[in-house]
């Protein structure tokens, strides 16, 4: 029996969507506000409610410091930080000098145009490398790409990764003749970011884990004074491009990017793992979005566009990129690059994430397969503020080894890329006789041989 | 089965992970395998929810492997579950008692789990070849040439490598195997692959070989 037809009230007047069983409530204004505030309140983040809700894990490390069971690496004036506020209302401090590259396996296998360019913009700002920021062959990957994909792994290895790559940053200043701490992780990969901010808060949670990784570390010779050392914030490569854009864009940019149209895709595992500690700023697309990523476009003067599935994943899934790609390259088709292409008609995705970047970027050749036939060329943030900056495609910003169609950005940027290419290819000539150029030349083994 | 059960909720992140359920349907309204595979965020919720021991096993049978892990669902939901985040658990789980669907599921993966465990890198540039990825079509780079001479011209030292995406330090290597030893992430493997697990080994012997070798020499040099 139709319900709408049982009183009388609603024959006929169903909402498009809703069918024939849709029946108004006939709640008044203020009763239907009462009747959807308890939602309101929890779902929708600029009402969300600060007071009892949430733990800053923070507090609980200043008092685990206190009661002498860890040391926290710190950030201090010497790092030059900028404050940015969290998705909580939070303040986060973010260094933007002294930085210890922890590198991204995805990036600097797949596309190693994320670090050069991060390390580019680094050298033009007159950073020195081996002071001002550190790249040293004495780290892991996080494991957690694996960890998320296969469940092999757990809370513990995952804990013990962290710690001693961390321990390492926290070390290597005194290593490099400054003072333990000079160095602060910068987290290149967003899985990575996700997982260390997950890993933290189970570590300053669990006196269990912490007693068990406790152990581990000793053995590898990896505590201080007998104490675990964590750092005070985790942070983001983009959310260094965020802080420094206005700088970028002020002091460094040399191409005029208001002709081209820019989306934007934020790795899930940047501000939907442990979200309450992701940037947001009321100025960038009215705070309802996480900051980073759209600020450096802004600040370049681009245009930035939205689309409807911007929430979306890209389909990566850890496993399935491997061995589910059916799944991968549809969602990625369907719910990313079509979506771009038709709504925004975007010259350009921008992204931050290993993961995120080589799905939607290798995965539009076989689209074309099901009569797909979008493409869109996928770029980080700090890749795309390179360009603008005057960096070789090639040589920095390294898009040689993209699959999605950069060529026709990099025209639209007043950029010639037969030439770039050309130029590129006769430095490959160079580059067989040994003759190297080198942002950074630094010590590749320290205590170890590579 | 109930040991199955019980070592889900035995996991010390179960209490945080699942709070309760609304049946709002938030998280699989914006999950994206729901799109693509028989697989629900909220009925993981839901069979964890009400201790349904016989339907959370045949769930770990196949649907948790579903779960894109990109945790969409912890973000939206009301309550604070995370669906993503109990899955998880009982992937891990799955691989602890032996389930087949796992050794089915992840045999794909091996070789990524190879490429990790021995190096410490999950993709490394001799992995993205066209041979291995014809999907990505014949165009995945836009530069012709030998594959070592194109990271060469990377011009960062410690990323001009082929077989792993970084140049990792055999010190840092040891380290990374010691943990995988300690936390009984070798043990999971070798419960898994067996073949995997021997192939992983002798890797591991040979560099800790090669590493007490360069300790000998760095103390003769002394």
């Amino acid at each position: 029996m139709n319900p709408g037809n049982q009183n009388g009230k609603t024959e006929g007047q169903g909402v498009a969507g809703h069918g024939s069983f849709f029946q108004q409530t006939d709640l008044s204004r203020d009763e239907a506000v009462q009747a959807t505030d308890w939602v309101r309140k929890h779902v929708d983040r600029r009402t969300v409610d600060l007071g009892d809700r949430m733990d800053d894990i923070r507090e609980h490390m200043y008092e685990l410091e206190k009661e002498g069971e860890i040391i926290i690496h710190r950030i201090t004036d010497e790092h030059e930080p900028m404050m940015v506020k969290t998705l909580f209302g939070w303040d986060k401090k973010v260094p933007t000098k002294q930085l210890w590259h922890h590198k991204s396996c995805g990036q600097c296998g797949n596309i190693p145009g994320y670090p050069t360019s991060l390390m580019w913009f680094m050298n033009e700002f007159g950073f020195v490398p081996g002071k001002d920021y550190l790249d040293e062959t004495d780290q892991t990957s996080c494991t957690a790409w694996n960890y998320h994909g296969s469940g092999i792994g757990n809370v513990e290895s995952l804990a013990a990764v962290f710690l001693r790559n961390f321990h390492q940053a926290y070390v290597s200043g005194k290593q490099h003749g400054f003072e333990l701490g000079h160095f602060f992780p910068l987290v290149h990969c967003g899985t990575s970011f996700g997982n260390y901010k997950e890993i933290r808060k189970y570590l300053i949670e669990s006196a269990e884990l912490r007693e068990k990784v406790t152990k581990i570390l000793g053995k590898l010779g990896r505590l201080v004074d007998g104490k675990l050392v964590i750092p005070e914030e985790i942070i983001h490569y983009s959310e260094w491009v965020h802080v420094m854009r206005n700088r970028i864009a002020s002091e460094l940019q040399k191409i005029d990017v208001s002709n081209i149209r820019t989306t934007t895709h934020v790795a899930c595992h940047y501000y939907k793992m442990v979200h309450e500690d992701a940037v947001y700023d009321p100025d960038v697309l009215g705070g309802n979005r996480t900051a980073i990523i759209t600020s450096i476009a802004q600040a370049l003067g681009a245009q930035t566009i939205d689309y409807s599935t911007w929430y979306d994943c890209c389909g990566f899934g850890f496993r399935h990129i491997i061995s589910e790609r059916e799944f991968t390259r549809s969602f990625t088709m369907d719910r990313k690059i079509r979506v771009a292409r038709e709504e925004a008609n975007a010259d350009v995705m921008l992204a931050n994430d290993t993961g995120c970047v080589t799905t939607m970027d290798k995965n539009q050749w076989i689209g074309k397969a099901h009569d797909q036939n979008f493409s869109i060329p996928i770029v980080a943030d700090v890749q795309f503020a390179a360009l603008a900056c005057g960096a070789d495609p090639f040589k920095i910003v390294q898009l040689q080894w993209h699959a999605s169609p950069c060529e026709d950005l990099v025209e639209k940027m007043g950029i010639s890329w037969s030439e770039a290419k050309k130029n590129f290819q006769e430095y490959l000539k160079e580059v067989e006789s040994g003759n190297i150029e080198y942002l950074y030349n630094p010590e590749l083994a320290y205590g170890g041989q590579a | 089965m109930q040991q199955i059960y019980d070592d889900i909720r035995g996991d010390f992140r179960y209490d945080s992970e699942l709070n309760g359920c609304l049946n709002c349907g938030i998280c699989t309204a914006t999950c994206p395998s729901a799109q693509f595979y028989d697989y629900s965020p909220r009925e993981i919720v839901q069979l964890l929810w009400t201790e349904n021991v016989e339907q959370i096993y045949d769930a770990m049978q196949e649907k948790i492997w579903a779960c894109a892990q990109c945790m969409t669902c912890a973000a939206r939901c009301p309550f604070k579950n995370s669906p993503g985040g109990l899955v998880a658990i009982m992937r891990e789980v799955a691989i602890k008692h032996e389930m087949q669907s796992a050794k089915d599921v992840l045999r794909p993966f091996g070789r990524v789990m190879l490429k990790l465990i021995t190096t410490g890198n999950q993709l490394s540039p001799d992995m993205i070849q066209p041979d291995h990825f014809p999907d990505w079509g014949p165009n995945i780079q836009k530069v012709e040439g030998d594959l070592s001479v194109l990271r060469k011209a990377i011009p960062v030292k410690t990323l001009q490598t082929v077989e792993t995406a970084w140049e990792v330090s055999l010190k840092t290597s040891v380290e990374m195997y010691t943990i995988w030893e300690m936390t009984g992430v070798l043990k999971s493997l070798e419960l898994m692959d067996e073949n995997l697990f021997d192939v992983i080994e002798d890797f591991i012997d040979e560099k800790r070989e090669e590493y007490e070798e360069w300790l000998e020499e760095q103390e003769d040099d002394d």
